[in-house]
């Protein structure tokens, strides 16, 4: 083997910044200890001020969006996070909260081992940020001239947040996003889904909730990278509902299965 | 707005129904009083004591029990791969673990998921294995080293960023050198994807003054051995646990909050002014 010439290790001396910036929050010290906060602002507004006249939802959109919500934003991002406040204890991330929790794992864990899982392909986070740029991209045009397109081309696994589940189209999403368009006016994203999915039902491909959560957070304005975590966010307190349960029952209170029902393959 | 209606369809849902409360394992599994086995290996008998856990991770990994060279080549870029420096990204999240008294489990694996990511770490190495693999399969087809760089340069504005080539931070990289010598002294041979990454590095050298980096000889070595990406994906998933680990301990051993603690000056607040609320 001949010796490869390669280069030096050399620094690039790259510019980094002294200070880490932020537009988001704001801590004022206090006199006499410069790490102690005084007084903290988001985007502006005074901390305390927010917890005695806003809602938990009105801050949190103010923490991505920058501004406070309209009374109407508001509503939708709370009607969402109810719809979608937990995944079920059949869904794969919840289940291994549950697992965590009658494994008596730490508390503390069981909450981010169920987000970690739900950060998935399938029915997870991860369909978000694709599924809100396909939304993006062709919302301006006929929702049917798009589904015509996909059918033609049978890019199915292209369309991220949308398609069926067990071989079934999803009846709860579709039941929400019905009940968004009655409640809700100017839902445009979510409204041309839906025609889209119309024009597809016959391929088997509906509403998944990823595909909900996808249009509604673009119909409230949020960038397709925070759809990702807001998506997590909205359905960590399903997960940790479910992982604590467990973790007050006895480890044999989840089905452990018998070497009869374990088949290793040849 | 229309509104779909909810159709009754009858779907086929064999494959689930085939897997209710029942496990089909193509890699192994515990037989309580039988053993425990590991694609058709026994584990107790087989492997404890008489194969390398690299061994038994790349087995699980890829179904594929590779020779104790191969597995100590894996073990030698384990150790290039995660060093005990704070300020590399993942290790930082392991130091503020500790600083925060995070168990060492948590920060350990804090800081592993951190390098599921596309700027450095395991991610790019995928990247790395599929250019290259990418790239011999077009200079079988008759494609020059010089027109395969060019190309790949010319998706990023004619700049040498291609994947295994060039390195934030530093120029050159200590650790191809230090893994040329391990294979070197494990008997291994340069195969066809290494040689092509070589040439490619010669060329970038002679054009830019930017050289291979450890993802470029890893991903081509790696390549000559009979690795998919993905593969390289699977068994490098803890590839820098044991840095990660080292920067936890280090300020968990210490006072609380003592690693780069911050001011509240020390961080640039560049948002809106204060405003009262509508």
């Amino acid at each position: 083997m001949t010796q490869q010439k390669h280069t030096k290790v050399i620094s690039r001396n790259e510019s980094f910044v002294d200070k880490t910036i932020t537009r988001i929050w704001h801590e004022k010290p206090s006199d006499d200890n410069p790490y102690i906060t005084e007084n903290c602002r988001c985007h502006g507004y005074d901390l305390l001020e927010l917890t005695k006249k806003r809602s938990f939802i009105d801050v949190l959109y103010l923490l991505f969006r920058g501004e406070l919500p309209t009374k109407k934003e508001a509503q939708l991002l709370e009607h969402l996070m109810i719809a979608l406040i937990n995944p079920g204890p059949r869904h794969p991330a919840t289940r291994a909260a549950m697992s965590a929790g009658v494994g008596k794992t730490d508390p503390a864990h069981i909450l981010p081992i169920g987000l970690t899982i739900l950060g998935g392909n399938h029915l997870g986070a991860s369909e978000i940020e694709p599924a809100m740029r396909f939304l993006r991209k062709n919302r301006k045009k006929p929702a049917k001239t798009i589904a015509d397109e996909l059918l033609k081309n049978k890019i199915e696994l292209e369309l991220p947040g949308f398609g069926s589940h067990f071989n079934s189209i999803e009846i709860m999403p579709q039941k929400i996003a019905n009940q968004i368009l009655e409640l809700f006016d100017n839902c445009k994203t979510l409204e041309w889904a839906n025609e889209l999915i119309n024009c597809m039902s016959e391929h088997n491909i509906g509403w998944l909730s990823t595909g909900l959560a996808a249009a509604v957070f673009s119909d409230l304005g949020f960038q397709p990278r925070v759809g990702t975590g807001l998506y997590q966010l909205i359905s960590a307190p399903g997960l940790l509902a479910h992982g604590i349960e467990m973790a007050n029952k006895p480890i044999t209170a989840m089905p452990f299965i018998s070497d009869e029902n374990y088949v290793i393959e040849k | 707005m229309k509104i779909m209606s909810l159709k009754n369809n009858k779907p086929n849902t064999e494959i689930w129904d085939k897997n209710r409360n029942r496990i089909y394992s193509s890699k192994g599994g515990w037989l309580i009083g039988k053993g425990v086995f590991n694609h058709g290996y026994d584990m107790m008998n087989d492997f404890v004591g008489k194969v390398s856990y690299m061994q038994v991770v790349i087995l699980n990994a890829t179904g594929k029990m590779v020779d104790r060279n191969l597995a100590d080549w894996f073990d030698a870029i384990h150790i290039c791969l995660s060093w005990p420096d704070p300020r590399i990204w993942c290790n930082q999240i392991g130091a503020l673990g500790g600083s925060a008294r995070t168990s060492v489990v948590a920060a350990t694996v804090a800081g592993i998921l951190a390098t599921d990511s596309r700027s450095y770490g395991i991610k790019p190495l995928k990247e790395g294995l599929k250019f290259i693999q990418k790239a011999l399969e077009d200079k079988n087809q008759g494609t020059s080293t010089l027109e395969i760089v060019d190309k790949e340069c010319a998706k990023h504005g004619g700049k040498p960023f291609i994947m295994g080539y060039a390195r934030p931070i530093a120029k050159g990289d200590e650790r191809v050198e230090a893994m040329e010598r391990t294979a070197k002294n494990l008997s291994f041979e340069i195969g066809e994807h290494l040689a092509l990454a070589y040439d490619i590095e010669k060329l970038l050298l002679d054009k830019f003054d930017e050289g291979m980096n450890i993802n470029g000889y890893m991903s081509a070595f790696l390549s000559d051995q009979g690795f998919s990406p993905e593969e390289i994906y699977r068994i490098c998933a803890f590839l820098v646990t044991s840095g990660v680990t080292a920067c936890y301990v280090d300020t968990a051993d210490k006072p609380e909050e003592s690693f780069l603690p911050l001011r509240c000056e020390d961080l640039d607040y560049q948002g809106k002014e204060p405003r009262k609320l509508p």
